[in-house]
């Protein structure tokens, strides 16, 4: 687990990236509440932004390493691809499981409703994962970090109004809310919506399989081996 | 002089290159825009007007807020970077070929202001009232932000800081304004909204001239035109020190 070790020390030695990482889901928790929509606060509704954002931050790390040429190295090294991958992508999902700890159970010590803390936590950890995968075929397309976190913002602003996470998916028009359904964070919103209002536990695993299976569609696109 | 006015159209050319920063001030805003024609339609304010134009509004000037990231970037690449050294030695004055830079960006910034009005106001049919005043209200709050984006890269050593800071400025004006969630009722932060807010002083600068007020109008032009000279005085004595 040496790569691990050091995965996780690159991704909070720095004191600015230590401080987005954790500062936020406290601020979070204390945001307000809407009137009407949405039914949790507004930061749990806007966490599954923050998610995407930090996952494509984190794994901008293996980016850094494809352009920095320690991806050669570490192809000659006596470490398999699948370990070192696996090892990066472990390490980004720990620190995001801690976030969410952080927000929910926070929350629930501060005596915010929640209605299901639990459910709600598995379903960011869900998306979490969705989203690293997502991050890691992202960077798969870029050989720059910059103008990758770029268009990643423009998309992601486009992704969260369509999606139903900035607004609620039943004032979209009828075309919009179709192609809605292919997007990860539609299923987050539905996620959110159920632990709200609660419902039969068949469709909270359908939300949460459909977003393990974005995350094996995007591991597979994104896990290719690639030495520039 | 002539030697700085000879490099301005290769600075231009620069900067319509910029694919990214055309897409992330122009094209999004413009998609975003039309998701919300879409989403609002019909609906009214409580005023009766239709409320797409408020948001229409607040989205065109939103991005103006981010501006600034395309003067900084150049200032970093020519008069922050190795590049530096060959300006020195070339025959011309540095802070007006920076002035230039800046300048040239942001009237840019004013011109994607000025396309995003042309979207609005004839393809979207988003009443904006006097289309100059509108303009001018734009300029005004381009201008603001790239000084102080221009502030932040003169006073902050990295940067990646810089640039970082420069973002945190249009997002904490965004979310001061209340766009992402309603804002708690506290005396600080009305007061900045009311007097310190690019956001909402432009807003409402050109929301007042379009019901006619235009004494409060000119208020709150007024009171961008302070923000302008006080920040640019600012960017004066921390550019002489750094150029």
């Amino acid at each position: 687990m040496t790569v691990f070790h050091f995965v996780l020390k690159r991704s909070i030695a720095n004191k600015t990236s230590l401080l987005i990482l954790f500062l936020f889901p406290v601020v979070a928790i204390f945001l307000p509440s809407g009137e009407y929509w949405p039914h949790l606060p507004y930061g749990y509704q806007y966490f599954g932004i923050f998610i995407l954002f930090i996952s494509l931050k984190l794994s901008g790390l293996i980016l850094e390493d494809r352009m920095r040429g320690i991806a050669k190295k570490v192809s000659i090294a006596p470490i398999s691809h699948f370990s070192y991958l696996a090892q990066n992508l472990l390490a980004y999902f720990s620190i995001l499981i801690l976030q969410c700890l952080i927000l929910v159970y926070g929350g629930v010590l501060v005596g915010k409703e929640l209605y299901q803390p639990f459910w709600l936590f598995i379903l960011f950890i869900t998306f979490s994962m969705a989203s690293i995968a997502f991050a890691l075929m992202w960077i798969s397309f870029f050989r720059n970090k910059e103008i990758s976190m770029l268009i990643f913002m423009s998309i992601i602003s486009v992704i969260a109004l369509i999606g139903g996470v900035l607004i609620p998916i039943e004032l979209l028009p009828e075309i919009l809310q179709k192609i809605a359904i292919m997007l990860p964070t539609f299923w987050l919103a539905w996620g959110i919506d159920w632990v709200v209002f609660g419902g039969e536990l068949k469709e909270f695993l359908l939300v949460n399989g459909m977003l393990i299976l974005y995350m094996f569609l995007f591991l597979i696109t994104g896990s290719v081996k690639k030495l520039h | 002089m002539m030697r700085v006015l000879r490099t301005i159209p290769y600075t231009v050319i620069r900067m319509s290159r910029d694919y990214i920063t055309l897409l992330l001030l122009l094209v999004v805003p413009i998609i975003l825009i039309t998701i919300f024609y879409f989403v609002l339609g019909d609906l009214k304010n409580q005023y009766g007007d239709p409320a797409f134009y408020d948001t229409a509004q607040l989205m065109t000037l939103v991005f103006q807020l981010f501006g600034g990231s395309i003067v900084i970037a150049h200032i970093q690449d020519d008069l922050f970077s190795p590049r530096r050294q060959r300006l020195m030695v070339a025959p011309m004055s540095r802070p007006f070929y920076a002035l230039s830079i800046s300048l040239c960006g942001m009237l840019y910034s004013i011109f994607l202001g000025f396309l995003l009005f042309l979207f609005t106001g004839i393809g979207l049919k988003v009443e904006w009232g006097n289309g100059f005043w509108v303009m001018y209200i734009i300029g005004l709050l381009a201008v603001l932000s790239s000084l102080v984006s221009l502030i932040l890269i003169f006073a902050v050593k990295n940067f990646k800081l810089a640039e970082r800071l420069s973002e945190v400025y249009g997002i904490g004006c965004i979310v001061l304004a209340g766009l992402f969630f309603p804002i708690p009722d506290y005396t600080v932060i009305t007061f900045i909204n009311e007097y310190l807010n690019p956001l909402l002083l432009a807003a409402n600068a050109i929301g007042y001239a379009q019901s006619n007020l235009f004494p409060d109008a000119y208020i709150y032009m007024i009171r961008l035109g302070v923000g302008i000279v006080i920040t640019f005085i600012i960017v004066f004595v921390l550019g002489r020190r750094k150029i």
